[in-house]
């Protein structure tokens, strides 16, 4: 029983933290551009006015369509259970998990594309064709990464991947860690759509990748899209905290507050760099996802060579 | 004195920017330059004692370079008297420029201390390359940006093999020659083979060995006749002093193999390029920048050669330095009479200019080896060496290389002499400080081809001697 | 200090990398800034204990010269707007990320069988240099415009001076400001000859499309 109950708990706070970390973002830009901002809350605000409205369908869609949102939540929130938050230990940890990880954000894509396909547009179908590219260029990063993570900690299951092993690391393989730390970040603002790579606000459709694919979705639909992609973002940040801030106490409180306030810190980062750099030209995104992956395996080449 | 020797004219080019007439700077340049081949002219009867705690020391070896910068310059400055006669442009970038470029290629002849020759022998790449880009059109400036590029990455690599000899000599903790010398039998042979290939890499770009020999015929054939002289004669045979240098600590060391058969084979492929290209080149200085590859290529070739190759190599230095001084010269003297230097505008010099004509035929005899002249003697030196040491190929394939090069200059400068310009040229009167920089330059040559004074031949013999090449190497 | 000399080593590199994969020239000069600032704060964490007047002059130097005068120096170069970006490099971005990202691995492994005599602060600086130099020698000979070869020339040189910091007893401070002025004069030089190419180019363009217009007018 106790199982069921972590993994309750772990969801319940996947899903109170997640939206949270998308209001600071949008606080930290526009704190950048000189204005207010709305409140830290205004993703739950968000959710919650979607969640009150119906969607409406196009007659051309299918199943694929209507469920592509559903599979998409679902699968972030059982990604969410391999990931330690923290002061959480991951509710399911076994080896191999990483694939499990990988293969369930894949799976969530290939929902995400078909559903885009789907509607029939021409518009989603360009999107769906960049989202595919470019996150094959970002799971050659990914994956490079979770290599050499688990060559430094002997292990593929991402609690230990990013767990105990790393201050060790640090000390013994710092550059590599500051490499994938590097890689990992380009990966995060890729993967979550966020500035140099993707804009989350814009609707001009030369330059959307993820955004475009999702136009067609509406009310609760697009809610559960919304959802998604904040729960991705917190748990792609979860797995980068525990790399960046290699500090276990044993205290759970103090786990949790190094853990919340590295989170709030990373957020922040990502508002930084949202606000100063401009969004890279289409053509120009392979090169940054490639230069994530020559990171990666420039991380994995210091780890061989320092064996 | 060496002080003074590098300082006279760095001072005087930091004068040259002062608001003086362009006579004054050409009569400045003369100055100094007469004066610097006297004060060099005195370091024949007595060495001078070494400077800076051994960082400035002039050896015999150094001497013979300095003797050749010192000559090279001295021609030139006469040579430009007449040259700026018939030139509307300003010159006084070009003086200062000159005038720096004898400071720093006297301070690499000096310089005892790796560090510092590398940093005197990129200084001289930086003086050199406002000198290419004097006309200042596309095409000089390509040849500018091609050179300065070229040379620089060159010459940063050769800085990398600076360290990597530096790594070597852990042990001996500087990089002055003589605790080199000393220290050789402790120097890290791993560490010191990489940095033998890094300097032959770097320093031969400067040179101008194949395949790093692009800028050459770009440059030469851009700039004016008197920077090629100094750039073909002096400038090259500085970073070649310092793979002689290099050769010193080898054949200490115990290297002089592996250091010569690199040399070998840069040599041969220096001699085989231009003999290629050469049959298809149009312009009179650039086929005269392929004889220049050729040279260089003859120079490592003798370096790599033993001890009397080594002899050969030291003396066609100096013989490479007059043929270029002719063959640029007149090359220069021609391209300002015609405005070009292409073969096919120019056209029956021997008729329009007939002391023109006649050095024309001078420097195809110098520039190619051919009897009277003293560059017949010093690559036979180089071929007998190939045969004493067994390199019967190389022997062959190097003349043939000659022969190739022989036919491909000729063709051109024969072309040159006869025939009839398209249009009729008007001549001009030939200036007299022109032809009598070239008339010397033609006779020194001659007579050290048919008899070598004996203060130069002992000088050969202790440059030799202080490198201590080891016979028969391979 | 080793960690943060490894991380220095590292981040040099890594900056290398990021010119690599850049096209805006304005861009690519302050990466190249911040790659000499950190090259300059090196000598302080190797000889972090015990540094000498010598090596802090020396650090503060090529700092100024390296992070400051010359990235100020190419800036007025590329004042003209048609040098700000780099247009059909020979080798594309893509394929020179991937191509330096072998150049690493490669270097790496053939570091493995060079060993630094006595007992260097860290490991990572021979195989971070080299890395370096390849890069730069890279960027210079597969990108088009002047300004990015001097670019590349000028990574080049910031790679051996990582390797030259490990072995700062050997060569006298003189010499060492001789080679930093050296390269210093160079880019100035490089500068003003890009200048006068760019020159040289607007002019003949701009005689071309006179001349077209006499044509047709």
């Amino acid at each position: 029983m106790s199982i069921v109950f972590l993994i309750l708990f772990h969801w319940l706070v996947v899903l109170l933290l997640a939206p949270f970390f998308i209001g600071v973002i949008s606080k930290i830009k526009a704190f950048f551009a000189g204005k207010r901002g709305p409140s830290f809350f205004q993703p739950f605000f968000d959710l919650r006015r979607l969640f009150q409205k119906n969607s409406v369908y196009s007659r051309t869609t299918t199943w694929i369509f209507r469920s592509a949102p559903i599979v998409n939540l679902a699968a972030v929130l059982v990604l969410s259970l391999v990931v330690p938050l923290g002061f959480l230990k991951a509710p399911i940890q076994f080896s191999g998990d990483i694939f499990l990880a990988a293969y369930i954000l894949g799976l969530a894509r290939f929902f995400i594309i078909c559903a885009a396909l789907d509607t029939g547009s021409s518009f989603e179908g360009m999107g769906a064709s960049r989202e595919a590219f470019f996150s094959c260029l970002c799971e050659l990063a990914l994956f490079m990464n979770f290599i050499t993570l688990s060559l430094l900690t002997h292990s593929i299951s991402l609690s230990s991947m990013i767990g105990a092993g790393i201050p060790v690391s640090w000390k013994l393989m710092g550059p590599v860690l500051l490499l994938v730390a590097g890689s990992l970040f380009i990966v995060i603002l890729a993967e979550n759509c966020r500035i140099p790579v993707d804009d989350p606000d814009t609707h001009l459709e030369l330059t959307m990748i993820h955004e475009v694919m999702i136009l067609d979705h509406s009310g609760v639909d697009f809610g559960y899209m919304l959802y998604a992609a904040a729960i991705k973002l917190f748990v792609f940040v979860g797995i980068l905290i525990p790399i960046i801030f290699p500090i276990q106490s044993g205290n759970p409180v103090a786990d949790m507050l190094i853990f919340l306030g590295g989170t709030l810190g990373l957020s922040v980062t990502v508002g930084i760099v949202e606000s100063t750099m401009a969004r890279l030209r289409l053509n120009r995104v392979k090169n940054l996802l490639l230069l994530a992956f020559a990171l990666a395996f420039f991380g994995f080449v210091v780890k061989m060579w320092r064996m | 004195m060496l002080t003074l020797l590098i300082l006279m004219p760095f001072l005087c080019a930091l004068g040259v920017f002062l608001p003086v007439s362009k006579d004054f700077r050409l009569k400045l340049f003369l100055v100094v330059s007469l004066c610097h081949g006297l004060i060099v002219a005195s370091f024949w009867k007595q060495l001078p004692p070494g400077e800076y705690h051994g960082f400035l020391v002039l050896d015999s070896l150094g001497l013979i370079v300095l003797s050749i910068i010192s000559f090279l310059f001295s021609s030139v400055s006469v040579f430009m008297i007449g040259y700026f006669k018939n030139e509307p442009r300003s010159n006084r970038v070009f003086t200062a420029c000159l005038l720096f470029l004898l400071s720093t290629m006297s301070l690499v002849a000096v310089s005892y201390h790796f560090g510092l020759l590398w940093v005197a022998i990129e200084a001289t790449t930086l003086f050199s390359a406002p000198l290419i880009s004097y006309h200042r059109n596309q095409q000089s400036l390509e040849a500018t940006w091609r050179y300065l590029l070229v040379c620089s990455v060159g010459i940063a690599l050769a800085l990398l093999g600076t360290f990597f000899l530096a790594i070597a000599a852990h042990n001996v903790h500087t990089l002055l020659l003589p605790a080199l010398l000393k220290g050789a039998s402790s120097l890290s042979t791993n560490w010191m083979k990489l940095s033998i290939i890094f300097f032959i890499v770097g320093y031969g770009c400067k040179m101008g060995l194949a395949p790093t020999h692009s800028w050459k015929p770009e440059a030469y054939g851009q700039a004016t006749g008197m920077v090629a002289v100094l750039m073909a004669g002096a400038l090259t045979q500085c970073p070649f002093l310092a793979l002689i240098r290099i050769s010193q600590i080898c054949n200490r060391a115990g290297l002089t193999e592996f250091y010569s058969s690199i040399l070998i084979v840069s040599g041969l492929l220096s001699l085989i390029v231009p003999a290629m290209f050469i049959l298809g080149e149009r312009n009179i200085k650039r086929a005269f920048a392929y004889s220049s590859i050729e040279h260089m290529g003859i120079l490592v070739l003798g370096l790599g050669l033993g001890t009397v190759g080594l002899f050969g190599a030291l003396f066609h230095m100096i013989n490479n330095a007059l043929a270029k001084v002719i063959m640029f010269l007149t090359a220069g003297s021609v391209a300002q009479k015609y405005g070009s230097s292409g073969a096919d505008e120019v056209k029956g010099v021997i008729h329009i200019y007939p002391m023109t004509g006649v050095f024309l035929i001078a420097a195809l005899l110098a520039g190619t080896g051919v009897f009277p002249f003293a560059t017949f003697h010093s690559e036979l030196l180089i071929l007998n060496a190939a045969i004493i040491s067994k390199h019967y190929f190389l022997a062959a394939i190097g003349v043939i290389c000659l022969a190739f090069m022989f036919i491909g200059i000729g063709r051109i400068v024969l072309g040159v002499i006869h025939g009839h310009p398209k249009e009729p040229v008007l001549a001009k009167k030939e200036n007299i400080y022109m032809n009598a920089a070239i008339v010397v330059t033609v006779m020194l040559l001659i007579s050290i081809g048919l008899w070598m004074p004996l203060p130069l031949e002992k000088l050969i013999h202790n440059a030799v001697t202080l490198i201590g090449a080891v016979y028969g190497t391979v | 200090m080793t960690s943060w000399v490894d991380a220095s080593c590292i981040i040099i590199v890594f900056l290398s990398l990021i010119v690599l994969s850049n096209y805006r020239v304005a861009a690519m000069i302050r990466v190249f800034s911040v790659q000499s600032f950190v090259l300059g704060l090196l000598p302080f964490f190797l000889h972090a204990s015990s540094i000498s007047n010598q090596d802090v002059f020396i650090a503060f130097v090529t700092m100024v010269l390296k992070a400051v005068l010359v990235p100020s120096i190419l800036f007025w170069a590329i004042r003209h707007v048609s040098m700000r970006s780099e247009v059909k490099p020979i080798i594309g971005f893509s394929s020179s990320i991937i191509f330096g990202a072998m150049l690493i691995a490669g270097v790496f492994w053939v570091s493995l069988s060079l060993k630094l005599p006595g007992k260097p602060v860290s490991d990572l600086i021979l195989p971070c240099s080299l890395s370096t130099v390849l890069l730069g020698f890279m960027i210079m000979v597969t990108r088009t415009r002047a300004v990015t070869q001097v670019l590349g020339y000028l990574i080049m040189e910031n790679g051996i001076f990582l390797f030259a910091v490990s072995l700062s007893d050997v060569m006298p401070v003189l010499i060492e400001m001789g080679i930093l002025l050296d390269i210093f004069v160079a880019v100035f030089i490089m500068a003003i000859v890009v200048n006068h190419i760019n020159e040289e180019f607007e002019k003949n363009t701009a005689s071309v499309s006179q001349s077209k217009m006499g044509e047709t007018f």
